[in-house]
């Protein structure tokens, strides 16, 4: 119970005399039937209650004026402040340390009670705001809570909490409040064992702010800026953890990467020096045979180089999808003829509808995914087996492609984890490439806003991947229909 | 003996050079070779070669700056290298004039092609223009707007004719979207691609045998279109 300003103060000492007045009209008018004694003892009862109803100023205020009115009004000679009787005297005098130590108790009690409510309330505030603090990880979230709780409990006029230069860094409560032209009544730092991290202004002209507040507004502060530095440290650790993670990454990229390319080198070589020995002759079929691998090795190579640039093309975030609108068969078709060679081992089989609308994709990179669907497919399904490419809208607004093959199922857990770098559910040994297609075709895919997924089927198993059908929220043009001229 | 063509290679990397001089030489070219842009420029206007293979990646300037000053002076065949995923470097080096390109690496067989297109594509600026056009079963007569197939007649559009008759008189040779669409539907629809994806799918229906794998309106991934008619 704190008086909230100084009027509600100087009414509780009005009403504490009106009160006294009150008990010594009531008192006078019993005056005959009472003994001195007992009316000192009934004059305790205003006091104790003033004193526990407004605080121990207008409780003592009130002993004070009892003891003033007792004298008036009920010690003979009556209507004077003399004393004539020692009895009297000693009763008055009793009566007013009695009086004044019920208020002080009394009082004291009240303020005691007051403050420990108040403690409560601040700590009640306090574990609010480090719970809400103990959370998050990022600086805005932080410097957001930490100026909503703030507001919360100090109601200011306005409440600027700033995290740094950059505008976005200032948060003010009520947002759409312009600030005061005055300074701030109360600036805190946020301070950190490094250094001061920011500030926080508070405008608030009345009621005005106590030392308690301000008090409690520093340990605001401190909270903040533990909870800002638990958070710039968890910031830096989980740095290291991506660099020894790409460090481990990268020794990964190199051991198979090397082992990648020396295999087709090693063919080149060999067949290249055969050709040079002058040994195989020149009509030979071998020799042909020769520059055939030469040729295929040579082009293997140059996938594997391609697909390592665009792994770090995607890893960069620099895969920016030129999208335009393309025909999906067109692109299948493209891939199929120039992969007929690798497919004549496979049985393959194309179901795309003739009214699948445009779809605004990258030609070069959605050809590339094709390619590496149909190679995975074409790596793990046994010879002679079919493979399925279909596709068809889904939700009016995505194209839902499927690549599926009759290969060998992939353990759930492994669902996921077949779209991330260098993951392989077999062996390096037994099957070439460096496990990066399917991450780059996760990488392409997700570039133009869809998704891509493995699937387990009934016999095999299946890629399935989304695109949308709008550009920037746009369907394409349509064309107007001409008639067939000779 | 007619003097063999001169063809000027400008490339930075020795290695490229010493094989493209070493092939190009056996197939009795004349061959020039510049490691940098300008010296390039400079042998070109010194030497006035019959065509210009250029490598877009140059240490001293860009590819597609050489070929804009190439184009300021001579209307000899550009054909650009460039490596893959560089389709807008291809697009812009073909809309500064650039003739055709090769990514590499690029087998022997394909350059030659493109040479060879190249050059007739020039003789035919210089020479007489042949009105008919064919290209296995298909015969289009440029000046009669007439298209058979197997000697049948193919009812087309006026739009699809368009199309097809800048195809075919651009034959063998590379056309990118926007001069497509330029050419076929004006300057105000050079962006609107999705025109020419439709035509193009209905021109394969009524002319290719399978629309899916096509052989005559080859599609140049990211840049454009090509008509491959019969040499």
């Amino acid at each position: 119970m704190r008086p909230s300003s100084i009027s509600a103060r100087l009414i509780s000492y009005l009403l504490a005399a009106a009160l006294i007045a009150a008990a010594t009209a009531v008192l006078f008018v019993m005056r005959q039937a009472l003994d001195t004694s007992l009316v000192a003892l009934l004059y305790l009862l205003p006091v104790g209650l003033i004193t526990a109803l407004w605080g121990l100023g207008p409780g003592a205020t009130s002993a004070l004026l009892a003891f003033l009115t007792f004298n008036y009004f009920f010690i003979q000679p009556y209507y004077t402040f003399a004393v004539h009787q020692p009895l009297d005297l000693v009763i008055l005098m009793v009566f007013l340390i009695v009086a004044v130590v019920i208020s002080q108790l009394v009082g004291r009690a009240q303020a005691g009670m007051a403050a420990a409510t108040a403690r409560e309330r601040e700590a009640t505030q306090l574990y609010e705001l480090s719970t809400e603090l103990a959370g998050l990880h990022d600086d805005q979230d932080i410097g957001r809570t930490l100026a909503e709780e703030a507001q919360t409990v100090f109601q200011g006029e306005r409440l600027e909490l700033d995290l740094g230069p950059d505008p976005a860094q200032l948060i003010c409560l009520p947002a759409d409040a312009s600030p005061p032209e005055r300074p701030p009544e109360l600036t805190l730092p946020i301070q950190a064992a490094r250094g001061a991290l920011g500030e926080i202004r508070l405008w608030r002209a009345a009621p005005g702010i106590s030392s308690g507040e301000k008090r409690l507004l520093q340990t605001f502060a401190s909270q903040g800026a533990l909870a800002l530095e638990r958070a710039r440290l968890a910031q830096a650790e989980s740095r290291a953890k991506i660099l020894e993670e790409s460090d481990r990454l990268k020794s990964a990229i190199l051991s198979s990467v090397s082992h990648e390319l020396r295999t087709p080198l090693a063919t080149i070589k060999a067949s290249a020096t055969s050709l040079l020995s002058g040994e195989v002759d020149w009509d030979s079929p071998a020799r042909n045979e020769l520059l055939t691998a030469i040729d295929d090795e040579a082009d293997h190579l140059n996938l594997v180089v391609g697909n390592l640039l665009d792994m770090s093309r995607i890893e960069a975030g620099a895969l920016k999808p030129r999208r335009e609108w393309n025909i999906l068969s067109e692109i299948v078709g493209s891939v199929v003829s120039r992969m007929s060679r690798q497919v004549e081992t496979h049985r393959l089989e194309i179901d795309l509808p003739e009214d699948l609308p445009l779809v605004p994709v990258d030609y070069v990179q959605i050809e590339q995914v094709f390619t590496n669907l149909l190679s995975n497919s074409l790596k793990y399904a046994s010879g002679g087996t079919l493979i399925r490419i279909r596709a068809g809208v889904r939700d009016g607004s995505m194209v839902h492609v499927q690549v599926s093959n009759q290969g060998p199922r992939v353990p759930e857990e492994h669902l996921e984890r077949i779209f991330d770098k260098f993951y392989r559910v077999t062996d390096a040994d037994r099957v070439t490439g460096i496990g990066l297609g399917l991450s780059i075709c996760k990488g392409i895919v997700e570039a133009h806003g869809g998704r891509i997924w493995g699937e387990n089927l009934s016999e095999g198993f299946a890629f399935n991947f989304t695109l949308p059908l709008t550009r920037d929220g746009t369907p394409p043009r349509r064309l107007p229909a001409e008639p067939e001229d000779a | 003996m007619t003097t063999p063509p001169h063809i000027l290679v400008i490339d930075d990397e020795p290695q490229i050079l010493r094989a493209l001089r070493t092939i190009l030489t056996e197939k009795q070219f004349k061959v020039t070779t510049a490691s940098r842009g300008e010296e390039g420029l400079t042998l070109a206007a010194a030497s006035a070669p019959d065509i210009v293979i250029l490598d877009l990646g140059l240490p001293d300037m860009d590819g597609i700056e050489v070929c804009a000053r190439l184009r300021e002076w001579t209307e000899c065949p550009i054909i650009v290298l460039s490596v893959r995923d560089s389709e807008r470097d291809k697009v812009a080096a073909l809309d500064k004039g650039a003739d055709d390109y090769l990514t590499k690496p690029f087998g022997i067989e394909e350059l030659l092609a493109r040479v060879r297109v190249a050059l007739r594509h020039s003789a035919r600026l210089s020479g007489s223009q042949t009105s008919i056009v064919e290209a296995g079963p298909l015969k289009i007569d440029l000046a009669w707007h007439t298209v058979t197939r197997d000697d049948e007649e193919v009812k087309l559009t006026a739009t699809e004719f368009n199309l097809l008759a800048y195809l075919a008189s651009n034959r063998g040779r590379v056309l990118t979207h926007q001069s497509i669409l330029k050419q076929v539907w004006g300057p105000a629809d050079a962006d609107h691609t999705e025109y020419l994806r439709v035509y193009v799918r209905q021109l394969r229906k009524k002319l290719e045998a399978d629309p899916d794998q096509p052989r005559y309106i080859l599609t140049e991934p990211g840049v454009g279109y090509r008509f491959i008619a019969d040499e």
